[in-house]
Formats: structure tokens, C-alpha cells, sequence
């Protein structure tokens, strides 16, 4: 892995800090009544500004303070063909498969920081008795865990048992109508998959989401899926469609929409590991200056050690500003922004 | 029920005369507190409190006012009380302040409240924290119908709120500890805003000059606590906010 990088498209100029400065006393003074006030109170706000940019302390960065996703890519392999979705068209062979160890191993080093574990895919559920290890562990380190999957491989003990860590299931649901449904997923699984959602709802109550992705092909039916799901008090998340490599499907926002979104992109909370164990912090990466290459890999590399490297400060530094369309993903949003 | 918490580290005779202040304002509520716990931090300075009706629990080493008040709340839960709030020793209470914060806290919208804090002094220095917001709480925006967090210092919970978000005990100053407690406690519940709960705090100043590196020292504590608030909370601390200050305190969607 490279180290050598150029990053001049990120780094802050002093046009940044002149807007920043204008950005913070415009609206202050503007509050000063009393127009004898106003210098003096200015050039307070001007020595506060100061001391908030350049003065210097220690970080005190201990554990503890949980404000990171850990998202783990399970798997790269699907049982549906989603034309939404390219991933699965890229199964990586067993030998590429991180171990399920290193990954327990990678957990229990970041547990104290992390508000949540997230298994995505692929479909996690191909590997159902790791997701169970995870859940497992992730209950015993009291860490909140949430899997996407697409629920054709849900059944009562695996529903029972996960239930027991008390960890969320989420849903991938674009359609209720069957043959929306099956044309949605590339297989037949509509009359499979329904009845599993329905026993999810009735084990795990409300640890059971719905998540749908918008696009223009599927706009008309997520309604009704949040109309299904409200009817069934099913807490629902919406999520814009984006191009991962598959073209089938159209977003129903523009990318310059997307990027003029006011929504804050959060993705500089998250620590991503693909399933062969490269790390990155946003799986969109490929997309920012300087990030392509994965930071690292928990194969052979300790967590922590990774994300102190340079190198990951300053891909995490270079995220602050990247604003690309991927910020309406639902891992880069705020948490506060989920599941309605 | 209400409870009240005052995390006291007393260095000097100004800290205890403040500390007398506050006691004397707690007293004029009109609507007493169920109880009101006074947990001295390991104070250097001795001192005694006159006044009835105060749990005086003195903790035997230092841990900071995070420590403190979660020792605090842990007696308030105890006790079976609903709401437990928060303030300082260089604080003074409107008398009507508990009245206030108890009945947005049992109007159950929100599972945590802040007032309005104004400053103390008269100086140059008390009227830029003042404009400034400096103690105030900040509106989330872009509704500004909660905050996105509330100092310490007017501040309160439901008990089930505060056993579940304790504060951070590794805060070890009163900075950067009560914007950790409410950025956690955000991820589930709701910080509402009572501007009806008025309170005033002693900045120290006796005058803006001299009051001057006072005054810098307080936002060098404040940036020294920013920076681990940063690495820790990425995700809430991007929600954009506006601080509090008189001229936005009442919000008509409120």
C-alpha cells in the first residue's frame, strides 16, 4: 500500500479562514444593539474566534465518548440479483473472506467508541452463523448492532436468538406488490421473503426496520411500502438511490441536488471494512482525493493502529470538505435522521 | 419532584460566598425542591452551610463536577425522585426557576430542559457573554423548536434520562462535559428550552479590565475540551446550531 499521496484539493486555504471568521461575526454583530458596542464587542468575538483556531492543547482523546459506526461488509455475495445493486456481482472467493476472528478482534478494540456495529453486504445472511458471533459479542461488549439483509434467509431461530442480543434487524423492502417485488429483486422471492417479514414484526417488535431506496423506477411503490409499514407501526427509512456500478436504475435527485442538500455528511464517524478486511472510512472512497487506497487491513494490521496513521487523519481531514452526492446515503447521515 | 444537584469545588472565599448566594436563592423557590444535594468535590477550602434542608455529600478525593454530579443523581434516582436539575455554585436562581423547569419537564414532551441564563456583572465582559450566548443553551436548527445542548448550569433531566446518559467522568473540569451529556442524550431523547427559567451567572469580573485574562482562560478551557468533543461526536456535532441570547429566546414554535 502506497503512502505517498497529494491532497492540495482539500487543504484549507486562507480564503477558508477569512470565510470562516466573516461566517462567525457577521451574525454576532449583527446582534449588538448598541452601535457604541459594537467594536469592542467584535474585537471579543475576534480574540474567542482566535483562541477557538489556533490555540493549541492536548486531545484528550480517550474511549469512551461513542460517536463511531463500525460497518462491516460481511460479504459480497448476494442470494438476489437487485439491478439497483452491483455488488453482487463481485462474490469474492473464500480465500479473500476475512476471518470472522480478526473481525471480533477488530470489535473488541474499538468497543468503547462505538454507538453502533452495522453488517451490511451482500447479503449478511449468507454467513448467518457469523452475524450470530458478531450479535453475540456485540451484546457481550454492549455494543448496539444493526444488519441489513434482504430477509429471504430470516428464519425462527436465527429470529429468536438474535432477538436474545436485542440488536435491530433492517429490512431491504422497495416493493410490497409482487410482481414490483420480483422484478425489484431479479428473483422470485416475494411469496419467501413477506411471511419472514411478518414473523420478524412479531419477534422482534420494534427491532424490526424497513429501509427502501428511491429512485425513479421505484418511487411510486416506496410509498406505498411506508404506508404498509405504518399500518404495521414498522419504523421506515428512505434512502437515495446511488450509483454503485449499476446504471438500471435513475436517482430521482440529480447529483448537484444531492450535494446542495443542507444535510451535514456524517461520514467521518465511520470506520468501514470491506469483507476481505481493507479498512476505509467511507465506502464511497474511491470518489475522494487521496482516499482510493484502503487506509489499511485488520487481516494483518491492529484497528487503532490504522486509524492513528497520518494518513487516516488526513483522509478523515479531506472528508470534512469532499461533499459528493453519497452524503444522503443513510450511513453518512446523521443518526437523527434514521428511521422515522 | 424535583431534585437539585450543585457539584461544589471551593478554592476561594468568592467561591463560597457564591455558593452562600445560591443556597440563599434555592431557599426562596417558589416551589421548594424534594431534596437539594450539595456534593462538595474534595474542596481545599473549608467551609460551612447554614442552610436547612441541604444534603451535604463531600466526596473524599476529586474527580471533577461530572463525578459529582453523577453521585449526585444516583441519590436522587434513589430517592424516587422524577426530575433531577443541574446548576452551579456561581449561580443564582430566579425564584421561580424550579416552578419553571419542573413543569416543562412534566409536560412530557421532553425528556430534558434548559433555561435562560444571564450574566451576573455589570462589566463589558458579562455583556459580550450575554450577546454571545455564551452559557446560554444553542437552538437546533434549522427549527429551533429543542437545543442542541444546554450548559450544565441551567439544566435538567427525568431520572430515567440521567441514570441511562451519565456524565463522562473523564471530563476532568467543567468543560466539555455537558455538551458530551447532550449530544448522548440526543441520540434518544429531546432537550426542550423553558425561557421562563431564568437564571444569572457570576462570571467573576470585578471590573473588564482586570476581569480580561479571566476571561481568555475561560475560552482556552473551553477549546481544550473542544477538541476531544470533536473526535468523539463527528456525527452530532455537524447538526447545525445557533447560540441562545435574548434577542432569539422566545421561539413561536416552541
Amino acid at each position: 500500500m502506497s503512502l505517498i499521496y497529494k491532497l492540495k484539493t482539500a487543504q484549507p486555504t486562507f480564503l477558508h479562514g477569512i470565510h470562516d471568521y466573516l461566517g462567525e461575526i457577521r451574525p454576532f454583530a449583527e446582534r449588538v444593539g448598541n452601535p457604541l458596542l459594537k467594536v469592542p464587542m467584535v474585537a471579543l468575538k475576534s480574540l474567542e474566534w482566535a483562541i477557538y483556531r489556533w490555540h493549541k492543547t492536548p486531545i484528550r482523546r480517550f474511549y469512551g465518548v461513542k460517536g463511531n459506526e463500525l460497518i462491516y461488509m460481511i460479504t459480497n455475495a448476494c442470494n438476489d440479483r437487485c439491478p439497483k445493486c452491483a455488488i453482487w456481482e463481485r462474490p469474492e472467493s473464500r480465500a479473500e473472506r476475512l476471518s470472522i476472528e480478526r473481525f471480533l478482534v477488530c470489535l473488541r478494540r474499538l468497543h468503547q467508541n462505538l454507538y453502533q456495529v452495522t453488517l451490511t453486504g451482500g447479503e449478511p445472511l449468507l454467513f448467518k452463523k457469523d452475524v450470530l458471533a458478531i450479535a453475540e459479542e456485540a451484546h457481550r461488549l454492549d455494543v448496539p448492532m444493526v444488519t441489513i439483509t434482504n430477509g429471504r434467509f430470516i428464519d425462527q431461530e436465527f429470529l429468536k436468538t438474535y432477538k436474545s442480543f436485542g440488536h435491530i434487524l433492517v429490512i431491504s423492502v422497495d416493493s410490497v406488490q409482487r410482481d414490483k417485488w420480483n422484478e425489484f429483486r431479479g428473483r422470485k422471492s416475494f411469496d419467501i421473503v413477506m411471511p419472514k417479514i411478518l414473523l420478524a414484526r412479531e419477534i422482534l417488535g420494534d427491532r424490526l426496520r424497513i429501509q427502501s431506496v428511491l429512485s425513479v423506477e421505484s418511487a411510486a411503490e416506496v410509498e406505498k411500502v411506508i404506508e404498509w409499514c405504518r399500518e404495521r407501526r414498522i419504523q421506515h427509512n428512505t434512502q437515495m438511490y446511488q450509483d454503485f456500478g449499476t446504471t438500471f436504475w435513475r436517482s430521482t435527485a440529480t447529483s448537484q441536488q444531492m450535494i446542495e442538500d443542507p444535510t451535514p455528511c456524517a461520514a467521518r464517524k465511520n470506520i468501514c471494512v470491506y469483507p476481505n478486511g481493507d479498512v476505509v472510512k467511507c465506502f464511497d472512497h474511491r470518489r475522494i482525493p487521496g482516499a482510493k487506497t484502503p487506509l489499511g487491513n485488520i487481516a494483518d494490521q491492529d484497528i487503532i493502529e490504522i486509524l492513528s496513521s497520518k494518513r487516516s487523519v488526513e483522509v478523515s481531514r479531506a472528508m470534512k470538505t469532499c461533499n459528493l452526492p453519497c452524503k444522503s446515503m443513510s450511513c453518512n447521515k446523521p443518526q437523527v435522521e434514521l428511521f422515522k | 419532584m424535583s431534585a437539585l444537584i450543585i457539584p461544589a469545588y471551593i478554592r476561594s472565599d468568592w467561591d463560597r460566598r457564591c455558593l452562600l448566594r445560591l443556597l440563599d436563592s434555592v431557599e426562596k423557590q417558589s416551589l421548594p425542591f424534594e431534596r437539594v444535594y450539595l456534593v462538595d468535590d474534595a474542596s481545599p477550602v473549608s467551609y460551612e452551610v447554614p442552610h436547612k434542608n441541604v444534603d451535604w455529600i463531600k466526596l473524599a478525593s476529586n474527580g471533577g463536577p461530572a463525578r459529582a454530579r453523577n453521585e449526585g443523581v444516583a441519590r436522587a434516582v434513589a430517592m424516587g425522585i422524577d426530575d433531577v436539575l443541574f446548576t452551579d455554585h456561581d449561580c443564582i436562581l430566579h425564584q421561580d426557576w424550579n416552578k419553571n423547569m419542573s413543569t416543562l419537564l412534566g409536560k412530557g414532551a421532553f425528556e430534558a430542559v434548559g433555561g435562560m441564563t444571564y450574566p451576573w456583572g455589570k462589566t463589558l465582559l458579562d455583556k459580550y457573554h450575554e450577546v454571545n450566548g455564551t452559557l446560554a443553551g444553542k437552538w437546533l436548527l434549522p427549527d429551533r423548536k429543542e437545543l442542541w445542548y444546554m450548559p450544565s448550569l441551567n439544566f435538567g433531566m427525568k431520572s430515567f434520562a440521567a441514570e441511562e446518559f451519565p456524565f463522562d467522568e473523564r471530563f476532568p473540569t467543567a468543560a466539555g462535559e455537558d455538551v458530551d451529556v447532550c449530544l448522548r442524550l440526543r441520540s434518544k431523547y429531546r432537550i426542550g428550552f423553558c425561557p421562563e427559567a431564568v437564571l444569572w451567572h457570576d462570571f467573576g469580573y470585578q471590573s473588564s479590565v482586570t476581569g480580561f485574562l479571566r476571561f481568555l482562560r475561560l475560552f482556552k478551557k473551553y477549546k481544550s475540551s473542544s477538541a476531544t468533543l470533536y473526535e468523539g461526536h463527528t456525527v452530532l456535532m455537524w447538526d447545525a446550531s445557533e447560540s441562545i441570547y435574548p434577542g432569539n429566546m422566545h421561539e413561536p414554535h416552541l
